[in-house]
């Protein structure tokens, strides 16, 4: 009797894209303020990118990256939020009390997150190729885009679950997700780094990873295959990853542990 | 019922629950919730765990489902021990926690389904196991609307659907009719007197409900602050404190202290027990006592207001135990 890891994995992962489906409003708004950078700063700033240091590039490109992180976030957050649900439905608890795999009741919601992140970033590319968009490395670079989309979502999936598993509690690990969204403004989220001003937010800009994301995926977007300039965002991920993956991996080991 | 594939006849698997000086204390907040209790369940029979909010109940429910370790002890489930064979232990047990668990967002079926594919059921089998349970659970109306639309009683109802998806040997439920309407509970007590007598399955069950556990159960053992402090059959427990019950009542509060130190003097501190402006008085021979009681408090001359004799009921046994627990509670204000 029992099922192998995989049956149980695909079990777990089926029955949490049901129910994100079935929930449509904790999807919906997250891909609207997403696809909202697009069309506003796309209709307001794009005179910004007349400025030399622009050099010619369109404003759709450099800002479509902001749009795909802030999906990616939403999509990865909803992992997290899936497991805190399960737990305070009590659901957490009955699946931990058949011989489902352990792994596969936290992995699980991880991939169907996953899932749900990878369908809004082709959603708000889709958009962009609407709204006029093109790219420096054709469909080559399209593809590198998405990867670095699901390399941050992942590093943001292993925060908020493990966030998630943590606190047990709904409001707890919402206001830890928040602190994820402050992270794309305190960056070269509108303007180039040597436009930007202020220089604390210079400093917040250097120390803070989700610029080597922006930047990475504009490359492709805008400049062209420039490896090391690609390089820097990949970096960034396996650093998050390896941090907040651990924190996941720690905390799903306490919560699916006898305490 | 013979959808499943091959849990029968697995060695080492008998329906019994074996507990030996078992404790948990939690770090947090240094509670000790269960302290060195022991008690055996034997395959097929109906098991009561009877005791007041915070007793140690569910904690010790979710040792034995796996879901805590102990700090100190021993138990065995179908014939394996909880701590090192867990995942033995899951497949031969259902569990109903004092919490349902469910996912709102999916229908009665899908649940049942999602379940019994977890346990191994092919998809045919899980969906003829998911018509079977949702008869027995009468929630075949309800079947295909999400969870989330369910009244308390229909969600569980469906948890205890969930539970039997397995057909498991032992069932633990943990307060199932708390919350629930005469008309519920009824349900349920039918469903479990008929899981227990027709399919021999052993249950364990607890209850702040005497009168539940006094017309289910084939024993109980009453917990308090995290021990077990009587453990017999619904008859033997009323015996082990006495066959009748004499409750007296007094003009003043007064002449019934005064009245409570001369009957104590007669009978001994611990069968005299003050409550609710009432004396309890528990004798194993009721008539000859009782008038006993009145001659002694008559040449004393405190005044009676009245004197009943009845029968105890388990509620009474509970007060009589706890109350020697709290120490006190037997001696006027
Ligand atoms: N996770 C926990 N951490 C710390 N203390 C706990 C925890 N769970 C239970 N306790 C404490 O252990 C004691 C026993 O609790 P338990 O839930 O087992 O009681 P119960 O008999 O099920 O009560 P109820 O009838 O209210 O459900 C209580 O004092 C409770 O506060
Ligand atoms: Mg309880």
């Amino acid at each position: 009797m029992g099922n192998s890891f995989w049956k149980d994995t695909w079990l777990i992962t089926n029955r949490n894209i049901k129910t994100t489906l079935r929930n449509p409003f904790s999807v919906i708004p997250n891909l609207i303020i997403s696809a909202f950078f697009l069309l506003v700063y796309e209709g307001g700033l794009s005179g910004i990118s007349q400025l030399p240091t622009f050099e010619g590039a369109n404003y759709l490109a450099f800002i479509l990256p902001v749009s795909i992180v802030s999906a990616a976030i939403g999509g990865a957050g909803g992992a997290g939020q899936s497991i805190v649900k399960d737990i305070e439905n009590g659901f957490f608890s009955r699946l931990l009390l058949t011989p489902a795999s352990r792994l596969a009741i936290v992995l699980g919601p991880i991939i169907a997150g996953m899932l749900q992140l990878f369908v809004q970033t082709l959603l708000i590319i889709g958009i962009g190729f609407l709204l006029g968009l093109e790219v420096e490395t054709g469909f080559g670079g399209i593809l590198f885009v998405l990867l670095i989309a699901i390399g941050w979502g992942l590093a943001f999936a292993g925060y908020s679950v493990g966030v998630a598993l943590r606190t047990k509690n709904a409001q707890a690990s919402q206001a830890g997700t928040f602190i994820f969204f402050p992270l794309i403004f305190l960056s070269t989220t509108f303007v180039p780094y040597e436009l930007i001003d202020a220089q604390w937010l210079k400093v917040a800009a250097t120390i803070n990873p989700t610029t080597y994301i922006f930047e990475s995926m504009r490359t492709v977007l805008i400049d062209g295959w420039i490896f090391w300039d690609m390089m820097q965002g990949v970096i960034a991920i396996v650093i998050v990853c390896a941090i907040t993956i651990t924190f996941a991996a720690v905390s799903a080991k306490n919560a699916v542990a006898r305490g | 019922m013979t959808l499943m594939p091959n849990i029968l006849g697995v060695k080492n698997m008998n329906g019994k629950i074996e507990v030996e000086h078992l404790s948990k204390t939690f770090k947090k907040g240094n509670v000790q919730a269960v302290k060195d209790v022991s008690f055996t369940v034997d395959e097929g029979e109906f098991f009561a765990f009877l005791g007041p909010n915070g007793a140690g109940k569910s904690t010790t429910v979710q040792i034995l489902t796996t879901l805590l370790n102990a700090t100190g002890g021993k138990a065995t489930v179908a014939g394996h021990d909880v701590i090192r064979e867990p995942e033995k232990v899951r497949k031969y047990i259902g569990v109903a926690l004092q919490e349902t668990g469910v996912d709102p967002d999916l229908t009665g079926r899908e649940m049942i389904e999602l379940q019994a594919s977890i346990f191994g059921f092919d998809k045919s089998s899980a969906q003829a196991r998911a018509n079977e349970l949702l008869n027995i659970v009468q929630l075949e109306e309800a079947a295909e609307r999400r969870i989330g639309n369910y009244s308390g009683g229909m969600r569980r109802r469906l948890d205890l659907a969930l539970t039997l998806v397995n057909e498991p040997k032992i069932l633990f439920l943990d307060e199932p009719t708390t919350g629930l309407d005469p008309s519920n509970r009824m349900a349920i007590w039918k469903e479990l007197q008929r899981l227990n007598e027709e399919l021999g399955t052993t249950i364990f069950l607890t209850t702040q409900y005497l009168e539940e556990a006094d017309s289910l159960a084939h024993r109980i053992s009453i917990i308090n602050d995290g021990e077990i402090v009587a453990t017999g059959t619904p008859k033997e427990l009323k015996a082990q404190i006495g066959n009748d019950l004499i409750t007296f009542t007094f003009p003043s509060k007064d002449i019934q202290s005064q009245a409570a130190t001369i009957m104590e003097s007669y009978m001994g501190e611990k069968e005299v027990i003050e409550q609710n402006g009432k004396l309890l008085v528990y004798v194993d021979d009721g008539t000859k006592q009782m008038l006993e009681l009145v001659r002694l408090l008559d040449q004393e001359q405190v005044e009676v207001e009245t004197v009943n004799l009845s029968s105890p009921t388990l509620d009474d046994i509970f007060l009589k135990i706890t109350a020697k627990e709290v120490g006190g509670v037997g001696h006027g204000e």
